[in-house]
């Protein structure tokens, strides 16, 4: 692990659709599935980004433009450096009979661990979802790893038209799950919760807020009431940890903390 | 733990989260103290109005410590006044309201409005060396501007005792602690990061830091506080918060012995995780017991004889 800053040029780039792209980097430190690290575009800003891949040598993030930093991010070449310090945060505990539900960009966490249970020998089930085809990212490896990949889109450009929810209780009994991992855009997670709370099964969400330092120091991504640290105690947290939190799907915080509305 | 008196407060041990450092909301400082175990806490510096702070990277681990310029973001004091509301319901440790202003008006309504929430004590930042480029040399670089500050804060106080932030720069902590004393402060908080310093990427060849320079704060600064709490001791009759540094008991002893009646703890939750306070309060204990203390009164300015 190192905390401290060093930069690596971009070794690969992989583009997955309009807007979403993979970069490759030599493995520089280890992670498992749910950690993530910082990256930092000098002269631009740092922020935090899951492992989506690790090979023997190289480590993967992936990332959808989104604001100006993701935006600035797709102009990037190979041989341009980043800064990559990590790996922070907790990662998933491993389960058999899982059902992974990812949404969007989401579904990055995903692949690690997808890759982790299938190497571990776990059975799971994907449950995938994005907003058009493009956004749907790493399919293939899904499809090899998992018992079944079930896939949504909103305007049905893959797979079936709709949100993740929507067959998400006839899937979990039909493949008798024990396990529920998400990871994805907190509204597709707090649908997901209300319609699994009452089955009591356990599950792990990877979570995101507005950080700083990811080591824990300027509280920026404390979540109330809880008052953990997502870069620390998270970013993925279990059933009862999320009990204590007040503001899932409510509120977040920005760069000064103030609280902004999540939706 | 016996526990500590300090001022007019009663504290479970020593102890103080540093500010900066876990204190932007009730539930963050809350945990503090119940799972961490911190005798008091501090809140984030707080002015008038929101600010976003600087960019990232603001905050850089080194091999020795920290280097940040978060730049005192913070959400304002509305929402930092609500905060500090939430806490004094939910947790039993006092608290410290670390306040800041770009003027001397600024300062006297940012106490004002602070003082309505009633903090246990209020900590006055003049000395944040990473707002340079945006607010010019901090108050407390200045004897005549540290009076200054420390006349209207203690002006507009009221009842709760005010405690004075100072570095180790400018014209020198010990005459600048001097001069907060005359002004009616009731305690100094020694000291605030140092430097500005700076590190750079050997690869990009730049500055890496978004504000390219930053305050130090760990292991690298701990001799620069013990030196500043001896000379600020004795100098001054009013009680000192000792910070700077402070990773492990014997560290905080050092201070003690230097002339703290409290110890301040901020990068060390990097280090040491948040029990941190805990485990510093133990061993202070376990220091005392060792030879034959009976409590921090009776160590405190020891090295003085
Ligand atoms: C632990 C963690 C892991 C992350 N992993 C990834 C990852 O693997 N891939 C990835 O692309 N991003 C990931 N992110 C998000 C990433 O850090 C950035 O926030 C994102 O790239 C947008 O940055 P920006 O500057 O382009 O946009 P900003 O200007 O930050 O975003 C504009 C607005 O969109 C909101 N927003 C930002 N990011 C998202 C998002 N991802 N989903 C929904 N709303 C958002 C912000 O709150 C802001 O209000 C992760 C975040 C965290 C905390
Ligand atoms: C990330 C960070 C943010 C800080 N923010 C503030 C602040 O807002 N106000 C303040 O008075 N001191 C601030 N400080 C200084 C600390 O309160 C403390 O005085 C200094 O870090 C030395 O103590 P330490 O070595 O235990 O961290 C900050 C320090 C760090 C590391
Ligand atoms: S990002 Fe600073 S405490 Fe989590």
């Amino acid at each position: 692990m190192s905390d401290l800053m060093r930069t690596y040029p971009i070794k690969k780039i992989v583009e997955h659709g309009p807007g979403v792209k993979s970069f490759y980097f030599e493995r520089m430190l280890d992670a498992r599935a749910g950690q993530f690290v910082n990256v930092w575009l000098p002269g631009m800003d740092e922020k935090p980004y899951s492992v989506s891949a690790l090979g023997e040598n190289w480590l993967e993030i992936s990332v959808k433009a989104y604001g100006p930093f993701s935006t600035a991010m797709m102009d990037l070449k190979v041989g341009d450096r980043l800064g990559v310090r990590g790996p922070f945060g907790k990662s998933f505990t491993y389960h058999d009979r899982a059902l992974l539900i990812g949404g969007g960009i989401g579904i990055a966490p995903l692949r690690l661990l997808a890759h982790e249970l299938s190497a571990k020998k776990l059975s799971f089930v994907s449950l995938l979802g994005a907003a058009t085809k493009h956004e749907l990212i790493f399919i293939e490896d899904f499809q090899k790893w998992s018992k079944n990949c079930y896939i949504t889109t909103d305007d049905g450009s893959q797979g079936k038209q709709g949100l993740v929810t929507e067959d998400l209780l006839s899937i979990i009994e039909k493949e008798k799950i024990e396990f529920i991992y998400a990871a994805g855009p907190e509204i597709m997670f707090v649908k997901v919760k209300e319609l699994i709370d009452p089955l009591d099964i356990p599950y792990e969400f990877c979570m995101e807020r507005y950080m700083k330092c990811g080591i824990g120091i300027c509280g920026q991504c404390v979540l109330d009431d809880s008052g953990v640290r997502v870069c620390v105690e998270g970013p993925v947290f279990n059933q009862d940890e999320l009990k204590e939190v007040t503001e899932l799907g409510m509120v977040h915080r920005d760069a000064s903390g103030r609280r902004v509305k999540k939706f | 733990m016996n526990s500590v008196r300090f001022l007019n407060l009663e504290l479970k041990n020593p102890t103080v989260l540093a500010s900066g450092i876990l204190g932007l909301t009730a539930s963050s400082m809350w945990r503090v103290v119940e799972v961490g175990g911190a005798g008091a806490v501090t809140t984030k510096s707080f002015n008038k109005d929101w600010r976003s702070g600087h960019k990232n990277p603001s905050i850089l681990p080194f091999r020795h410590g920290l280097l940040n310029a978060v730049g005192l973001s913070n959400p304002g004091i509305d929402e930092m006044v609500k905060e500090i509301g939430k806490f004094k319901q939910r947790a039993s440790a006092p608290i410290f309201a670390s306040i800041f202003g770009r003027t001397i008006d600024e300062f006297a309504e940012v106490t004002q409005r602070t003082v309505e929430a009633e903090p246990d004590l209020l900590e006055v930042n003049v000395s944040c060396p990473n707002v340079h480029s945006e607010f010019g040399q901090p108050f407390g670089d200045s004897l005549s501007d540290t009076a200054k500050v420390t006349e209207i804060v203690k002006k507009h106080a009221g009842s709760i005792p005010v405690s004075i932030k100072l570095g180790p720069h400018g014209p020198g902590i010990a005459r600048l602690a001097k001069v907060c004393e005359e002004n009616g402060a009731d305690a100094i908080t020694a000291i605030n990061t140092v430097g500005p310093g700076m590190l750079i990427d050997i690869d990009v060849r730049k500055p890496i830091l978004s504000n390219k320079t930053g305050g130090v704060s760990g292991p690298a600064i701990l001799p620069i506080a013990v030196k500043s709490v001896y000379e600020v001791y004795r100098q001054v009759k009013i009680p000192i918060i000792g910070t700077g540094g402070v990773t492990q008991p014997e560290d905080a002893v050092q201070l003690i012995l230097a002339g703290a009646s409290l110890i301040g703890i901020g990068t060390a939750v990097y280090y040491q995780g948040i029990k941190v306070f805990e485990k510093i309060a133990r061993g202070i204990e376990a220091y005392l017991q060792k030879y034959g203390f009976t409590s921090l009164d009776e160590i405190r300015g020891l090295a003085h004889e």
